[in-house]
């Protein structure tokens, strides 16, 4: 943040930073590489790719839910596998895809940008990729047994998920494969955490973080504090169908209520680990195109901070309609986030304010995050009001509510980020024309598909239902719907067809192709082994830039 | 598109306007909501709009901007302002759902809504402010399994109830989580076992509407629907004595009147 | 470290406050009893932390200070391994576990012998880092 007055030098020959090595030798390659490295960027490679093919995965059960809806009292799949398909298409989107897609951005970028050499327990690294790749694999394996995949919804309601009502393996292996991703998420929190607070470069204080690293920090602090909660819930929920235990189990004094709370309680904080770190991404990404420091540096992170804080006291407001928890504590704290999430609208408005705004696919999914989450978060406010609740819980608004949230917001942030950093993983750049016809194909199906699902919401038409009848006024926005999908499905084989003729004859990147600010920058596109060559003396937060920028130095105070 | 736009101005911003006393704090929370709301999101979206147009790179205009990084009194503006808001929001809403959830002591009918996988059972407990004995009482049921089609109402269970007056709702289930809804009344309750729900309407319009089950409860959850009846309280009397004493009936019909099968063969 | 210390404890702080709140608030037990354990697991942190703090002396470390230069970071930072197949043999091991839960013993059997495998083998690979250590004229260092 404070610019020192006097600027030493880069230091041409740097002083060592060692590292003790105890496998030297030839560097492996190909998937003995993907299987043994214990480099946190060839994890974090590992995580990202593999969380993008079960996007794909899943993206393609939407499709199937979308084909299912698209005229009513349709059969293109029974009612079981429909429940199926939606379950898992949940789960995966939430548990298998964005939340690790963060990881491996957290695993990626952190360590670049505070200037580390790797993370702070690279074989731990290694192994939760491992247990998140063996838990995605096993939640999706579902499909393969006789009595079908997961049935019950992504969270799973207990006394539906016990052993009466959903008998079979597809369930076991749902609560198994969550259970091991959940374990995944908590080593990683482990070691991003453990590396902030351990390894940052000499001068790279707190305050001189990126705000991406920062929003990783508080996302790490909620998984913490979250996921072993879902785990020993998942415990419980496991020692119900096979020990007979009783507690969820309403028959002998369990409570099924219990289980909402604890779900919730890991459940809430995970929105917020799901969209933190990609809030995070479009801030460096808003930063960078618009030539400009982040506004309001401090500002941000307090939103980030508090943001974190009140998403821990928030989780019974996905309860109101149960009648069992205090409604106006619930209510207050979640339109409270509102504040905070404010401040980071405005701030990301701040940065553009009066820059130079280079408007390429990074960027332009970036302002198309701030119009659906802005639209998102409005409808977020309205969910926070226990009587408008009442009346949209468990409908079709809900759905339209959480793809603004989840889709616009953090999926946006994903493929900003996948065109901001593409350069930096594999030294080649996106191909930019074929990604603006992807964004503004994105753009215009990701409104079609979900903006008429508010009024279908307003409508009645509840949410999780296979087929509906016909003379309820549906039938015409849910066609809309399925063919904004059929858009989305489209957009996407554009971005595959990006990366394959980028990996095969893209333009080569430099070190720093879009002038970015921060430390990831300074490093070698796709970075050595071990990272740096050298450090540029770190003043602020944008250290690449006051080295590349010496007459235009952040400018400290207003 | 037209469909679209006669639906805007007819509604309350897409919302049905309600057939209950207390939709009216609906309504008046929706009012309130976009009162904030709309302008707030075209300021935001305007101000996103006006930046990218206004400071785009182009020709001429590459040079590198002027680096500062805070502006106090507008952050203070953008932090305070939003508190306001939220604290005005807040205070409206706890008062109307205060109203929304009163339990009365004495109501005019008394409805015991009880759901099961796939299907609802209401026990008529009260009527006419006169609690019925156990053998007085009388049932409808209706499921999965005498539901020829989705898209027949008529086989589906029905809720008579009154207008005008205090209708209390006691909600059970025995197996898993269901949720009672009826769109037309913007309101929705969950069904929990050990969770003890109770929940006042008081309807002020007559007619035929639709009720559903919102929570998920396994595969035929799309199935669990019901029809609504209210009626004017004259007309609910006479409903009320002509049903039997200790009565139980499938759809309106009793349980040997030839139930069509459900096409998948398959209910509780 | 300081401000690492105070980040924690202010989560500690908050997360017991909404409890106090909820608490007194709401009287329900599940809530209660997870923002109080979330509470006091951050004391565990901040504690820890200060600890750390505290051995120090109030001799701020390298990356504490504003205007710290890379040269004062000299030094081996940290023992960072390259590769090693151990951690994917653990997480396999681990996996067929937990697979073992829903389709028993000989998930379990595989499971377990890949865990130990995994466990003797990262067992092995830290006494030859030892030994490395001990033998600097033999230790490859890497940048």
């Amino acid at each position: 943040m404070t610019i020192i007055e006097e600027r030493p030098e880069r230091q041409e020959h740097p002083v060592e930073r060692r590292l003790a090595e105890i496998v030297p030798g030839p560097e492996p390659h190909g998937f003995v590489k993907y299987a043994t490295s214990t480099d946190h960027k060839q994890i974090g490679v590992n995580y990202m790719v593999t969380s993008f093919l079960f996007f794909l995965f899943a993206g393609a059960l939407a499709m199937v839910i979308r084909t299912q809806l698209i005229v009513p009292n349709n059969h293109v799949v029974s009612l079981d596998v429909y429940n199926q398909i939606f379950t898992i298409h949940g789960t995966v989107m939430i548990f298998v895809f964005l939340g690790p897609f963060a990881f491996g951005l957290a695993n990626y970028i952190v360590p670049l940008q505070i200037g580390a050499p790797d993370m702070a327990f690279p074989r731990f690294n290694a192994f939760s990729y491992w247990l998140y790749l063996g838990g995605g694999l096993t939640l999706v394996s579902g499909f393969l047994t006789s009595s079908g995949a997961a049935n019950f919804g992504w969270f799973g309601y207990a006394p539906l998920t016990e052993a009466v009502h959903s008998p079979g393996a597809g369930a076991d292996l749902w609560i198994i494969g969550v259970g091991l991703t959940g374990f995944s998420g908590i080593f990683t929190a482990i070691n991003v955490v453990t590396t902030i607070f351990m390894l940052r470069a000499p001068g790279m204080v707190m305050f001189r973080m990126p705000i991406f690293c920062w929003n990783q920090m508080v996302t790490m602090f909620l998984v913490l504090l979250a996921f072993p909660v879902l785990t020993s819930a998942l415990a419980l929920i496991y020692l119900d169908r096979h020990f007979h235990t009783h507690f969820f189990d309403p028959g002998d004094g369990g409570q099924p209520i219990l289980w909402q709370h604890l779900f919730w309680f890991f459940g809430h904080p995970e929105v917020y680990i799901l969209v933190l770190p990609y809030f995070g991404v479009v801030t460096e990404v808003f930063a960078t195109m618009s030539r400009k420091p982040v506004f309001g540096y401090k500002g941000m992170v307090g939103a980030t901070l508090s943001i974190g804080g009140l998403s821990m006291g928030v989780w019974a407001h996905h309860m109101y309609t149960t009648g069992a928890v205090l409604l106006p504590f619930f209510a207050a704290l979640s339109l409270l986030i509102a504040v905070p999430t404010g401040i980071k609208f405005f701030n990301w408005i701040g940065t553009m304010w009066r820059g130079t705004l280079v408007l390429n696919t990074a960027m332009l999914f970036c302002i198309g995050f701030l119009f659906t989450f802005l639209l998102g978060g409005l409808t977020g406010v309205m969910l926070a009001e226990p009587p408008l609740d009442f009346q949209l819980h468990d409908t079709y608004f809900i759905v339209a509510h959480l793809h603004y949230v989840m889709f616009g917001g953090s999926a946006f942030a994903v493929f900003a980020g996948i065109f901001y950093w593409f350069p930096k993983f594999t030294g080649r750049m996106l191909h930019e024309g074929w990604g603006k016809v992807f964004f503004v194909l994105m753009f215009v199906g990701f409104n079609l598909t979900f903006f008429p699902q508010h009024d279908l919401g307003l409508r009645g038409m509840q949410r999780r239902i296979g087929i509906y009848p016909a003379h309820q006024g549906w039938d015409f926005l849910n066609m809309l719907s399925s063919i904004g999908s059929y858009i989305m499905g489209l957009s996407i084989i554009t971005l595959l067809w990006n990366f394959w003729r980028t990996l095969r004859k893209g333009e080569r990147a430099g070190d720093n192709p879009w002038d970015g600010g921060t430390l990831e920058w300074a490093c070698a596109s796709p970075p050595s082994h071990h990272n740096f060559e050298s450090l540029p003396p770190i003043r602020s937060e944008r250290p690449v830039w006051d080295a590349n920028h010496p007459e235009d130095l952040t400018k400290v105070g207003h | 598109m037209h469909q679209l736009a006669s639906r805007l101005l007819a509604t309350n911003y897409g919302s049905p306007p309600g057939i209950t006393s207390q939709n009216k704090d609906v309504r008046f929370l929706w009012n309130l909501t976009y009162w904030f709301a709309i302008p707030l999101g075209l300021i935001v979206m305007g101000l996103v709009i006006w930046c990218v147009v206004r400071y785009r790179r182009r020709p001429g205009r590459e040079q590198i901007p002027h680096q500062f990084q805070y502006h106090i009194p507008i952050e203070a503006a953008y932090t305070i302002i939003p508190v306001v808001i939220v604290a005005v929001v807040f205070g409206f809403m706890y008062t109307a759902e205060d109203r929304i959830d009163h339990v009365a002591k004495n109501p005019a009918a008394q409805v015991k809504v009880e759901g099961f996988q796939w299907g609802w059972r209401f026990t008529y407990l009260t009527v006419d402010g006169r609690n019925l004995s156990r053998a007085e009482q009388f049932q409808e049921v209706g499921s999965v399994a005498n539901e020829p089609s989705i898209n027949d109402d008529s086989s589906l269970p029905t809720l008579t109830l009154p207008s005008n007056v205090t209708v209390q709702l006691d909600l059970f289930t025995d197996d898993v989580n269901h949720s009672f809804y009826i769109p037309a009344a913007l309101f929705k309750r969950d069904l929990i076992q050990h969770v003890t729900n109770t929940v006042d309407l008081n309807f002020l319009k007559t007619g035929h509407f639709i009720g559903e089950c919102t929570q998920f409860c396994g595969t035929f959850h799309p199935f669990m629907r019901f029809n609504v009846d209210i009626m004017p309280p004259a007309q609910f009397t006479k409903w009320a004595a002509a049903q039997k004493p200790g009565s139980v009936t499938y759809a309106g019909k009793p349980f040997d009147s030839g139930i069509p099968a459900n096409i998948f063969g398959a209910g509780n | 470290m300081k401000l690492e210390w105070r980040v924690t404890l202010g989560a500690a702080f908050f997360l017991l406050a909404a409890f106090a709140l909820y608490w007194f608030t709401s009287y329900e037990d599940a809530g209660s009893v997870l923002l109080f354990f979330g509470g006091t697991a951050y004391i565990l942190l901040f504690a820890f932390i200060l600890l750390q703090y505290k051995r120090r002396h109030g001799t701020p470390r390298a990356e504490d200070r504003p205007d710290a230069n890379q040269s004062d970071g000299a030094g081996e930072v940290a023992f960072f391994p390259s590769n090693s197949i151990w951690p994917v043999s653990l997480g396999i091991g681990f996996v067929f576990v937990a697979v073992g839960l829903v389709y028993g013993a000989w998930y379990f059997a595989i499971g377990f012998i890949l865990l130990l495998g995994a466990v003797i083998g990262f067992n092995v690979e830290a006494d030859s880092r030892t030994e490395s250590d001990s033998h600097p004229e033999q230790h490859s260092h890497t940048e």
